[in-house]
């Protein structure tokens, strides 16, 4: 693995898939990704918290991220993945994605900030939209994610 | 000298030295004449300027040199005491303590002079007749004896050596065989450059004729040049003591030698642990009562809680790691054999006394907060113009150090709290038919798993009406509503933010902040607090507080095909309930339990759980108690016993305080954690 950063205007995102859209996290705040497993269910909570899991030993809360962007309920595959989070200065959060896809490195210019007339709420969700090859990957702001 | 390396000991210690002080003076108020406490107090005032000295803290060593002075005249019983004298004593620990905060903050002690103190300390020291050449003059006498090398005055330190219990035989040996023990105080000239080396030659040309029995300092320092131009040795010879002038006179830079020959009765020899600064203070000053037995050696190692934090987290690993062995045990149907079995509890064994070791280590008496409530009672006292005084119990009641931190403030906010309201005046107090001094009881007990802390006073208690008025006033609850309060309703009104009972404001109490951060203080550390009151009697407010924080005893349950734990603490008992012995009270489901009326509370229903099929025969109750309150539980089946670490549900969640964390089960599984407390 190269350790050097490329360059600081270059971003490197993993490419998610929730329903028919592709989702760009960045790979700073990636944590881990482990499979789906048992969620244990934790009652009187925000229905978007599917419940905690155990990482090796730590108690991770999981929220799904459809719920979230009140898209309908996830249909867990074999394809399912939990992406644990870690917000700078807060604690691992994970969060439900339909598939994991790639790495991919993306230039700051090739992103643009995106402005929307406000009539979606999930749209809130996202920071930038970034171009890679021919392909649309829409960045999330974790920020929003975690603390709305 | 770089002293910063004992700053965390000096501050440490300083802390318990003014404790120390505050504790033995407000005996001292109580009995003027007690001649243990004076001395006490002078030992810890003695100590507290030797340290402060060496740090380097003038002005702390200032005040504490004055404060020893009025003590030491107290001591000889030229000087008496009086209340007002107690209060500029206890005014000078406050300056004391003003020194150390700055201390702890930045390192220095800061710029306050704190004259008016020392002024008036010094106008009791002159005040009183008779007194004043002497108060002076020790002084004196002591900078002497401190300072010989620079006032120029050779003294014969060689008398202050003390000689050690194991080299006193040594001594003895060496006198049966018809040597002379000399001692010598050796003087270098001020203006020698190499003056280790100059005592080298006094100590070789010493050796020639004799033998070096000791010095002070010892040889080690001498080498080092750890001294200032004097040094004292004991040397063992057959030769005279001119012999030995001479010796020591043939090195040059020597500016002067005296000594004499010693008996061996004359020689101080230590065979207690006595400490230096005694013997210093005693060759200064007026000789000490000899202490009898007094020194007592303290086995005990200060350790960063940080550290022990660390160990509690290895011990947690290790209790999930034992955890799914066990279920691993339990699952692979005993074709381990036997032998793995034992090993398995063997292991369960270990860990769970590990366990209750690391536990007890953080461990705090209460005592280390709560020591400091008499003097603060005190002052409230005069603050306030009403005698009261402070009972408390159980100061030995052991709390996690995590806990014992955080306590002290919440646990001072309701001390204050019933001085302040809940105390009468004097003259009502005498009206009613009480005894004119208020009485204020802090007890502090352990009860199952929690430890429980009461703070009680017999002064008016709530005036629940006073409250509902109030309330009413300030919008916080409608007329109507008031109606229909109970008298916990009202009360727990006053745990709400900004909600201030206090006629007038004054600085101790009244200011709206107080009772709403106890409660969260105390919610925060995982435990509760509970009112008792009767109008014109008293109050009492209970603290309860978990025991331990990170790993509990817990009952594994089972609520439709989830797993849940129920800390073993809160629970009575479990009963078996026929389905047919549920009863309806204001259409609410209880059962009676041996003569209790015990409201039920369903499981499933609070918890959002697809019931089960309704199980028509007997259903399983855990029966939970909080204070004088009992709730059952209703579960489908229990699991057992078991040893669980709590860990935190984050704060992503909001889940309304039912749950009080999350622990991992043996084959890796999440189970919650029920706080029931907040059912019941």
């Amino acid at each position: 693995m190269d350790e050097s950063k490329n360059s600081y205007d270059t971003n490197q995102y993993i490419v998610i898939k929730i329903g028919q859209e592709q989702y760009g996290i960045d790979i700073r705040y990636i944590d881990n990704i482990v499979r789906m497993q048992k969620i244990t269910r934790v009652p009187k909570v925000q229905s978007y918290f599917k419940g905690v899991i155990n990482l090796r030993g730590d108690i991770i809360p999981v929220m799904s991220i459809r719920l979230k962007m009140k898209l309908p309920e996830d249909e867990i595959t074999n394809a399912t993945r939990i992406i644990i989070i870690k917000p700078e200065q807060q604690a691992a959060l994970g969060i439900i994605v339909d598939e994991v896809k790639e790495v991919v490195t993306i230039e700051e210019k090739d992103t643009e900030k995106v402005f929307y007339n406000a009539k979606e709420d999930i749209n809130s969700f996202i920071s930038t939209i970034g171009k890679h090859n021919n392909d649309l990957i829409s960045i999330l702001d974790l920020n929003t994610i975690v603390n709305e | 000298m770089d002293v910063s390396q004992y700053l965390e000991i000096f501050i440490d210690e300083t802390r318990e030295h003014l404790q120390n002080l505050n504790e033995q003076l407000l005996v001292l108020e109580k009995e003027p004449e007690n001649k243990d406490t004076i001395n006490e107090i002078f030992r810890a005032a003695h100590s507290l300027k030797g340290m402060a000295g060496t740090m380097g803290f003038k002005r702390m060593q200032k005040l504490t040199h004055d404060m020893e002075n009025v003590f030491s005249e107290i001591r000889n019983d030229k000087m008496s005491v009086t209340a007002s004298l107690v209060d500029i004593l206890f005014q000078c620990l406050d300056a004391l303590e003003d020194y150390l905060n700055h201390i702890t903050e930045s390192g220095d002690e800061g710029t306050n002079e704190n004259e008016s103190v020392i002024q008036e300390l010094n106008r009791f020291l002159n005040g009183e007749a008779g007194t004043v050449s002497d108060a002076e003059r020790k002084p004196e006498v002591k900078a002497q004896t401190q300072n010989t090398a620079a006032g120029g005055a050779y003294q014969p330190l060689y008398k202050d050596m003390v000689i050690e219990s194991y080299e006193k035989k040594a001594f003895l040996s060496v006198a049966k065989d018809g040597k002379h023990i000399y001692g010598i105080t050796v003087y270098i000239q001020e203006t020698c450059v190499l003056k280790a080396a100059r005592a080298f030659l006094v100590f070789k040309s010493l050796e020639e004729i004799g033998e070096v029995a000791k010095s002070n300092p010892p040889v080690q320092d001498i080498e080092d040049e750890k001294f200032d131009f004097q040094f004292s040795v004991y040397v063992v010879t057959s030769e005279s003591i001119e012999r030995v002038f001479q010796c020591v006179n043939g090195v040059s830079e020597i500016a002067h030698v005296l000594g004499e020959e010693i008996n061996l009765e004359n020689i101080k020899f230590n065979d207690e642990d006595k400490e230096m600064e005694v013997k210093q203070a005693a060759a200064a000053s007026a000789p000490i009562p000899k202490q009898a037995g007094k020194p007592v050696i303290n086995h005990t190692v200060r350790v960063d809680i940080e550290k022990l934090d660390v160990l509690m987290n290895l011990v947690s690993e290790l209790i999930i790691a034992k955890n799914s062995l066990v279920s691993v045990s339990e699952n692979s149907d005993s074709n381990l054999g036997t032998g793995f079995n034992e090993q398995i509890e063997y292991l369960e064994r270990v860990t769970t006394n590990l366990h209750e070791s690391v536990m007890k280590v953080r461990m705090v008496p209460i005592e280390n907060v709560v020591n400091r409530f008499p003097r603060m009672i005190r002052d409230l006292s005069k603050k306030l113009n009403k005698k009261m005084e402070l009972f408390m119990t159980g100061e030995d009641t052991e709390l996690d150090r995590t806990v014992i931190d955080e306590i002290g403030d919440p646990l001072m906010h309701l001390l204050r709290n019933s001085a302040d309201h809940g105390l009468e005046s004097a003259e009502v107090r005498k009206k009613r038919g009480k005894p004119e001094v208020g009485s204020i009881f802090l007890d502090a007990y352990q009860d199952g798993n929690n430890v429980v802390i009461e703070v009680r006073d017999d002064g008016n208690g709530i005036d629940v009406q006073n409250v509902k008025e109030k309330a009413v006033n300030r919008g916080i609850i409608t007329p109507e509503k008031a109606e229909t309060m109970d008298e916990k309703d009202v009360i727990d009104l006053l745990f709400l933010p900004s909600f201030s009972m206090a006629k007038k404001v004054s600085d101790v109490s009244g200011r709206g902040v107080g009772l709403d951060v106890v409660k969260s203080k105390i919610e925060s550390l995982g435990g509760d607090v509970e009112v008792k009151n009767k109008l014109g009697e008293g109050s009492v407010f209970i603290i309860r507080l978990p025991l331990t924080l990170a790993i509990i005893q817990a009952l594994m349950v089972v609520v439709g095909n989830e797993k849940y734990a129920i800390s073993l603490g809160a629970i009575q008992t479990i009963e078996d309930i026929p389905v047919a012995d549920i009863k309806y009270v204001e259409a609410r489901e209880v059962i009676h339990l041996r003569g209790s009326v015990i409201p039920l509370v369903r499981l499933n229903k609070i918890l959002d759980i697809e019931s089960s099929e309704e199980n028509s025969g007997n259903m399983t109750v855990v029966i939970a108690k909080k204070g004088e309150r009992y709730a059952g539980f209703v579960v489908d089946y229990l699991i057992g016993q078991q040893e669980i670490v709590i860990k935190s549900l984050g704060k992503y969640m909001n889940n309304n305080k039912l749950l009080s964390g999350a622990t991992i089960l043996g084959d890796g599984e999440v189970a919650l954690i029920l706080d029931v407390n907040t059912l019941i």
